[in-house]
């Protein structure tokens, strides 16, 4: 068989549509940077000078214009506009926005490809881990000995929070961004996502956001940690709004991309496509996507009434105003416990459906396997105070909330029962994703346990705020999700680029990666459990020798990852051709050619079972 | 692609594995948490560190069986050679196995609830009608301490001194940002609230000297935010509060 690996069609020029042709990521540079300085010179003109909130209202106003700016620049805002004024875009308009023949430059356009999104999505995750990687290097290497000696404490406490944020939001994108994109929508066997459009605008707002993001670093950075609550905050200068409004335009691109999401997979399967017959990871994207429609929202209530508190002085969350700092933390959990889980979901699910590929054999109890995700979603916004037991906030929900908690590991369990059912009796094919897969494994049943240790309210009392719960869900972030992640990568990375992700340096990255987990975070809850408290920019003596440990620890997950990003960079062009099913895996996603044209199938396929009969294969390689 | 066997093996080496593995891990379990974890000096802690006991002897077997179950699943399963594998057999559903999973994981969080519960009750009450009230005030970022001296005369001091054996009832609040008060020997901790007050309480067990620490982020020094506390014997006590300089 043959396998195109690039699209050689010639570049057709094309006329009509003037500027709006040459929108691309500089101009959106332009135009973001262009109207953050038009809405700072305008608001710092008017605005009176001596009142307080004033810098706020200013570093707000920058930040929209910056926002607004962004999506003139990109092009978002092209369609819209010119429905308003009565020109509907032509088929030609939308196969140019789509990026036909527009060749590799259409990775830095607002392109309406769900193909070009994923990749997108791949490199804006791969960036903002990165961001936060190299913050992470910082932050270990400030912990190596007792005392300050790299960093004072105001930029080290600055590093932790936009370390924290940067990773939450890589990890929240990380499976659900790159194939929630890419491989969903050809697995339901659809020719584009519901809403084309909405799927770029959901990129493009992420990246304005982490644009925001970083900003916080340039203007005296965010020195109150990612889980800002007040009455802190009100000590905190305009990083602190730039993050508020960071979280804000992240929300909306969640927002959009889970709406997205769900439609596509309810509204686009092709014939025959029951849902019970849907791959286990259209179930995790459609599971977390819903509960991310939940969550998110009380994350942009949550800054928005921040806002309000610092630029209009309301006092939604000023204790000595009437406001309170506990409904603060209350929305914020409301947001945080669900969102872990968010971040969680969409990996098992990939490792799920990687186990039966490579085990040549069907989930193991498929349905177990979506109730599993969805019983964790629905306990999972109902366990948030675990996040206050220490606080003094309504001490007897102690016991209702641990009970909550503690349910939790019922579905965690059934993961489990799925992950080593599909496994078992096997035929398993040691290949580069199987082995993250294992890797996940090892990990998650730490990060699970621990859970358990802190959900208990006698052991949380001595645990909340210390390295315990760090390494926790460092075992969680790291450990599960990101291994699960990298294992996704290397799956469906053949899909994309036509090779392999190669094979050797894939598994020099794992073990670096695996042992280097240990090591760190094994340490880490070894300096929790001797009384280590969190964000502790220096430590007593008694710590030393477990940071010291943890710090070479982070440095073999750094290399580890660094070997990666190499071979993601190298093989994209210079790995082994895979073929188009490399895996010789029966879902849609592998049936189609690769790369797979524009609308993925010239004509839609009939479904008539689901992708895990190995024993008769549906598609040849 | 020919049918494969359905790849039945023994499951003795399987047994033996987790066997071994949770025998290992009930060894660590019960040695580890009092090992690495601070000195208790209340029964707070003490309960604290037993929770930790009994919860890491219980999810030993779970680990175990979770590790022996990939180890031998790598050992037997993995494919050899370069040749795409055949399919595997194609079981797809067993009710037993899913029900007894599901009951077994049910029946180990009913009891780690239950001595959960157990545990928080046994903490929660027990409080004696004559407690020490000592006030426990933060601001960035340093501690001080607030007792009744002789005649209504308020003690301050920046280390924590406590009598032996009797209960401790920490009114906890805060000049500005939100503090953790937290005495990692005591076993316990709450945080400090500006404008209001958290209770916590404690009796201290053992004589010596402990950590006072923040736990809760409170800015620039927040790791500088640590002090020491001292458990004396009840005369000592009376003797060192009657020593300091009373505040009006
Ligand atoms: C087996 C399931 C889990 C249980 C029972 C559990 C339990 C807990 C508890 C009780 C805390 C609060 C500890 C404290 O602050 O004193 C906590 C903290 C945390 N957990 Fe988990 N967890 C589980 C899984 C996860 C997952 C899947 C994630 C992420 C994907 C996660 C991420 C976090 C984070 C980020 C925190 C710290 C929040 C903060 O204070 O900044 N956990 N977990
Ligand atoms: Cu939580
Ligand atoms: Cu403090």
């Amino acid at each position: 068989m043959t396998t195109t690996l690039e699209h050689k069609a010639p570049v057709i020029k094309h006329e009509g549509g003037g500027l709006a042709r040459h929108q691309n990521f500089l101009t959106a540079m332009i135009g973001g940077v262009a109207g953050a300085f038009i809405a700072w010179a305008i608001s710092h003109h008017f605005f009176a000078q001596d009142v307080r909130t004033t810098s706020d209202a200013v570093a707000v106003l920058t930040g929209c214009g910056w926002i607004v700016g962004f999506w003139l620049g990109i092009g978002a805002l092209n369609a819209p506009l010119a429905w308003l004024i009565g020109s509907d875009q032509t088929r030609k308009d939308q196969l140019y926005y789509a990026g036909e023949d527009q060749g590799t430059k259409r990775y830095w356009k607002y392109c309406t490809d769900h193909k070009v999104v994923g990749v997108q999505y791949i490199v804006m995750t791969m960036v903002l881990l990165g961001a936060g990687g190299i913050l992470a290097m910082a932050i270990r290497t400030e912990l190596i000995v007792p005392g300050n000696h790299f960093v004072d404490q105001q930029v080290y406490n600055g590093f932790i929070a936009v370390h924290g944020m940067l990773m939450i939001l890589a990890l929240i994108v990380a499976v659900a961004g790159p194939w929630g994109n890419f491989v969903v929508p050809i697995m339901c066997g659809a020719k584009d996502m519901a809403f084309p459009r909405l799927n770029a605008l959901s990129l493009w707002t992420l990246v304005g956001a982490a644009g925001l993001l970083l900003t916080t670093l340039a203007v005296g950075s965010l020195t109150m940690g990612w889980v800002v609550l007040a009455p802190i905050t009100d000590q905190a200068g305009v990083g602190m709004d730039f993050f508020a409004l960071a979280i804000l335009v992240f929300t909306v691109s969640t927002t959009v991309a889970g709406v997205n999401t769900i439609c596509t997979v309810f509204t686009m399967r092709t014939k025959g496509m029951t849902l019970e017959r849907l791959p286990i990871m259209v179930w995790g994207a459609i599971i977390a996507a819903a509960l991310g429609l939940y969550a998110f929202p009380y994350f942009s209530l949550v800054e928005a009434l921040q806002i309000l508190d610092r630029t209009f002085s309301t006092s939604f969350f000023i204790g000595n105003a009437g406001g309170t700092g506990w409904l603060q933390a209350n929305l914020f959990w409301l947001m945080g416990h669900p969102e872990v889980y968010v971040i969680l979901i969409p990996a098992v699910a990939a490792v799920f459906e990687i186990a039966a590929v490579m085990a040549r054999k069907p989930v193991f109890s498929y349905r177990t396997a979506v109730a599993g995700m969805v019983g964790l979603a629905g306990l999972s916004i109902l366990v948030w105070a675990h996040h206050m037991f220490t606080t003094g906030w309504a001490p007897t929900l102690g016991g209702p909330f641990m009970v909550t908690t503690e349910l939790i590991s019922i579905p965690t369990g059934l993961f489990f029962l799925v992950l080593i059912g599909t496994l078992w009796r096997g035929n398993i094919w040691m290949k580069l994703p199987t082995v993250w897969v294992f890797g996940f494994i090892a990990n998650f049943i730490i990060a699970g346990i621990t859970g358990i240790y802190l959900s208990d309210i006698p052991i949380d009392n001595q645990l909340h705020g210390t390295m315990f719960v760090t390494a926790h869900f460092h075992y969680v972030f790291v450990g599960s999700v990101l291994f699960g992640a990298i294992g996704a990568l290397a799956f469906w990375y053949p899909k994309v680029t036509g090779r392999y992700l190669d094979e050797k340096l894939g598994r020099i990255s794992f073990w670096l990666s695996f042992i280097g987990v240990q090591v760190t975070f094994l340490a880490m809850f070894i300096s929790g459990l001797r009384g280590m408290p969190r964000r502790y920019a220096s430590y007593a003596f008694i710590f030393e020798h477990t940071n010291f440990i943890s710090t070479m620890g982070a440095y073999m997950i750094m290399a580890g990852m660094l070997v990666l990003m190499g071979a993601v960079i190298y093989c994209w062009n210079h790995g082994e051709p895979s073929g188009s099913n490399p895996w010789h895996a029966n879902s849609l996603e592998w049936l189609v050619s690769t790369p797979p044209p524009l609308e993925n199938f010239d004509v839609l396929p009939v479904v008539t079972e689901d992708p895990y009969n190995f024993g008769k294969e549906l598609v040849r390689s | 692609m020919t049918n494969s066997n359905d790849n039945k093996k023994s499951l003795k080496s399987f047994y033996w594995l987790w066997a071994i593995l949770t025998a290992l891990g009930i060894a660590v379990s019960l040695y580890a948490p009092g090992y690495l974890m601070p000195e208790s000096m209340s029964q707070t802690m003490h309960l604290s560190v037993l929770t930790m006991v009994v919860f890491s002897v219980a999810a030993a077997p779970v680990a175990a069986g979770v590790y022996a179950a990939a180890l031998y699943i790598l050992r037997n399963w993995t494919h050899k050679g370069d040749s795409v594998p055949a399919a595997g057999p194609a079981f797809r559903e067993s009710g037993k196995v899913v029900i007894t999973w599901t009951l077994t994981s049910v029946l180990l969080t009913v009891f780690l609830l239950i001595w959960g519960l157990g545990a928080l009750a046994a903490d929660s009450a027990g409080s004696t009608a004559n407690p020490l009230v000592v006030k426990v005030v933060g601001q960035q970022w340093v501690w001080s301490f607030e007792y009744q001296g002789q005649n209504g005369t308020t003690v301050m001091s920046n280390d924590l001194y406590l009598p032996k054996g009797r209960e401790v009832l920490f009114h906890v609040t805060s000049l500005d940002v939100t503090h953790g008060f937290w005495a990692p020997q005591m076993g316990t901790q709450v945080d400090a609230n500006d404008e209001t007050i958290t209770d916590l309480h404690v009796t201290p067990n053992k004589l010596g000297t402990f950590d006072v620490r923040c736990t809760q982020f409170c800015g620039l020094n927040h790791a500088f935010m640590v002090t020491q506390g001292h458990v004396l014997t009840p005369s000592a006590f009376t003797t060192w509060l009657n020593a300091q300089p009373a505040r009006s």
